[in-house]
């Protein structure tokens, strides 16, 4: 069977979509996802899309972003659909959203930590602008049922170490002194505008609070460690991680962070947070032996490739045990799994942008 | 035991000391003399790097191709470096050349505020799997606090380490002191320092610099380099193993490298002139001094008038052109001597 890179997102929607009962509420309905083009956008639009097409759900989906004509590139089996609309705006200027829209999903915001450091003012504007913007559009809508807020795992603040995963409810303080904070402190304050408009205007909010993930549309140069892993072992290796590899971190694989983040859209109560991610942390060191493992030419993992005086540890793994226990949600893609497809998904663009060639499936 | 890489410009800052004018002769001989010595990176090209040969900042006798390929025959175990700033080095002349000609370690310069614009050079080099560094260029120029903010943006970028370079040997090590240890507290990634001597400081401040807790020591032999010089990497190397960190380079071999290069790289060897004390004290790049010298020179004016002058209006590395205007107006008595 010759497969390329679609036919595997389009598989993977597939097995996440175990009980889409679940999801009856979003039938017929229009749900709007800001930020839309992004990697958690593009991967709402393929599951939405699969509904669509496997079970009739018939959500209309409206994808407002900068980058509209990027979307039309990237991905023109999802732009060009019937059943998806595109909305090129910034969404610090958002006014007034199409009337018909009747769910929401706010999913603006860059969690590239090279715009954090050089571009700190806009990632603030974008969170934490947008944030309100969207909010006070959304007091306008006449029939919204539920807005999910896109927040940040690491609004908690830094995790011990013997912490195992981090529950919603523990927080430890950021240093607002510390061009670090810009991110968690702008999602921390987008999630406070979220209370205040549940409070004030009375808007159907809940909060979604992700981790890390890996998967297809998630671009290989992006400053995250299993991205370089990836991108070293695809171009035969050495995998080098600096310091010791002792650094512990976890990752959802991009259909279960789809399913959950619509799930938790419908199904989650109003106020609450849910952690969306892995509870299963590992080092980077053994991350990197399973990117490398997964190649049929392991490529070497060097540790330490340039002398650290002081190791940095750091651990961020989530406590979803709210999710599992309250809204029934699990991984269903385990790491070794979510490594090997996400593998498998780059090699096939990457051939599809070379020569244009099909795959066997494995 | 705690490490310290060792990385070697002697055929990239020593460039400036012979107006560019390395031959293969003499980048093959002392390459294969400091592969010999163990030293980890050899660093190799233009004075101010990939792609800078202009009239502007002087042309080299041989293209970046044909220094980096003489090098590269020599360098088995030694990896071959380069120093690439935006502006001079452009990713698809530059970068592509030297990744195919097989560098290994990229060091992307940038004016110390100014860390923004590696992000693409940094990004390309990694997606190619290459060991890169940042270096924050002029860093007395900057606070400790802002050094510590643009390094963490080339951290972010994907740098591996960030190396101070004190352009215009203007550190004392208390100031060498303060900074790095606020890079090592800031950064997860390596930090590194690149002195030049002009007051004398060059082995003292690197020395500091590794105490502080920088892990990476620029050194070259003799210390040939621009202006007066950079710290002599035979004395780092010995005063290292003395203070008991381990760098790998073996002492017999570095010194014999040393002597090698005197003898077939160096017209004179790098010292302490009264231009380059004035060129510290002012804060200009140290690559400004034979350029300042020889233009003085031209308008009867006092090179160290000229220095304080640029040390005034804040000049950095690519600003050359500014020595002649500088001249010409102090020439011209519309501009006082100099005086601090």
């Amino acid at each position: 069977m010759h497969l390329n890179a679609t036919d595997i997102v389009r598989e993977d929607c597939e097995q996440v979509a175990e009980e889409v009962s679940t999801l009856e509420a979003l039938r017929g309905e229009c749900l709007l996802i800001t930020g839309g083009t992004g990697f958690v956008g593009t991967w709402l639009t393929e599951l939405l899309a699969f509904l669509n097409d496997r079970y009739c759900l018939g959500v209309r989906i409206i994808l407002l972003s900068r980058h509209v004509q990027d979307f039309r590139d990237r991905v023109p089996h999802l732009a060009l659909r019937a059943d998806v609309s595109l909305i090129q705006q910034d969404v610090r200027h958002v006014t007034e959203l199409p009337s018909e829209v009747g769910w929401i999903i706010h999913a603006a915001g860059t969690p590239d930590n090279r715009q954090h450091a050089s571009d700190p003012l806009r990632v603030m504007q974008v969170i934490v602008n947008g944030t309100a913007s969207v909010l006070e559009a959304s007091t306008r809508l006449p029939d919204l049922k539920k807005l999910l807020n896109t927040s940040s795992g690491l609004v908690n603040g830094p995790q011990p170490l013997d912490l195992a995963g981090i529950p919603e409810t523990s927080f430890r303080g950021l240093d607002c002194g510390s061009l670090a904070a810009v991110y968690p402190e702008a999602k921390r304050l987008a999630e406070t505008l979220c209370v205040a408009y549940r409070n004030q205007h009375r808007l159907p909010i809940v909060n979604a609070r992700p981790f890390a993930f890996v998967g297809p549309y998630q671009l290989l140069d992006r400053p995250w460690a299993i991205n370089n892993f990836i991108r070293d072992a695809l171009q035969g290796g050495p995998i080098r991680i600096q310091g010791d590899g002792e650094t512990v971190r976890s990752y959802m694989y991009g259909s279960d962070m789809a399913w959950w983040l619509l799930r938790i859209l419908v199904r989650g109560a109003v106020g609450a947070s849910y952690n969306v991610g892995s509870s299963r942390g590992v080092t980077l060191a053994q991350l990197a032996e399973m990117v490398a493992g997964g190649l049929p030419k392991r490529p070497r993992v060097l540790l330490g490739v340039s002398p650290v005086q002081r190791l940095h540890h750091s651990r961020l793994v989530p406590d979803v045990g709210l999710a599992q226990d309250s809204l029934s949600l699990r991984q269903t893609v385990d790491l070794e799994t979510a490594l090997r497809r996400t593998i498998w998904w780059h090699e096939l663009r990457g051939r599809v942008e070379g020569a244009d060639r099909g795959s066997k499936s494995p | 035991m705690t490490s310290v890489l060792i990385s070697d410009p002697t055929l990239r800052d020593g460039n400036h000391a012979v107006q560019h004018q390395l031959d293969a002769r003499q980048i093959a001989l002392y390459a294969a003399a400091a592969e010999a010595a163990r030293i980890p990176i050899v660093e190799v090209g233009h004075g101010n790097g990939l792609g800078a040969s202009s009239l502007q900042v002087g042309e080299s006798l041989l293209g970046d191709r044909e220094m980096l390929e003489t090098a590269r025959k020599r360098l088995v175990n030694s990896k071959l470096g380069v120093h690439a700033m935006p502006g001079f080095a452009t990713i698809n002349r530059d970068l592509k050349q030297a990744v195919a000609v097989g560098v290994d370690v990229f060091r992307v310069g940038v004016h110390c505020t100014e860390a923004d614009i590696a992000q693409r050079h940094i990004g390309y080099l990694r997606d190619k799997g290459r060991e890169v560094y940042g270096v924050l260029m002029m860093s007395h120029m900057a606070s400790k606090e802002v050094l510590a903010e643009e390094a963490l943006k080339m951290e972010s970028y994907g740098a591996e380490g960030v190396v101070l370079m004190d352009s215009a040997g203007a550190y004392l090590p208390c100031d060498v002191t303060e900074k790095i240890r606020e890079l090592v507290k800031s950064l997860s990634i390596a930090v590194g320092f690149h002195a030049h001597n002009n007051l004398g400081m060059a082995v003292a401040n690197s020395l500091a610099a590794v105490q502080a807790g920088a892990t990476i020591v620029d050194g070259t032999a003799r210390g040939f380099g621009a202006g007066s010089g950079n710290a002599p990497v035979e004395v780092i190397v010995a005063v290292l193993e003395k203070m008991a960190f381990s760098t790998g380079v073996d002492l017999y071999g570095v010194l014999d490298a040393s002597d090698i290069a005197e003898k077939g790289l160096m017209r004179v060897i790098p010292s302490i002139t009264s231009v380059s004390v004035v060129s510290g004290l002012a804060g200009v790049f140290s690559g400004f001094a034979k350029h300042v010298e020889r233009i003085s020179g031209e308008y009867g004016v006092d090179a160290r008038d000229v220095f304080f002058e640029l040390g005034r209006r804040n000049v950095v590395a690519g600003q050359e052109d500014l020595i002649i205007e500088v001249a010409i107006e102090l020439a011209a008595g519309k501009r006082g001597g100099g005086c601090i």
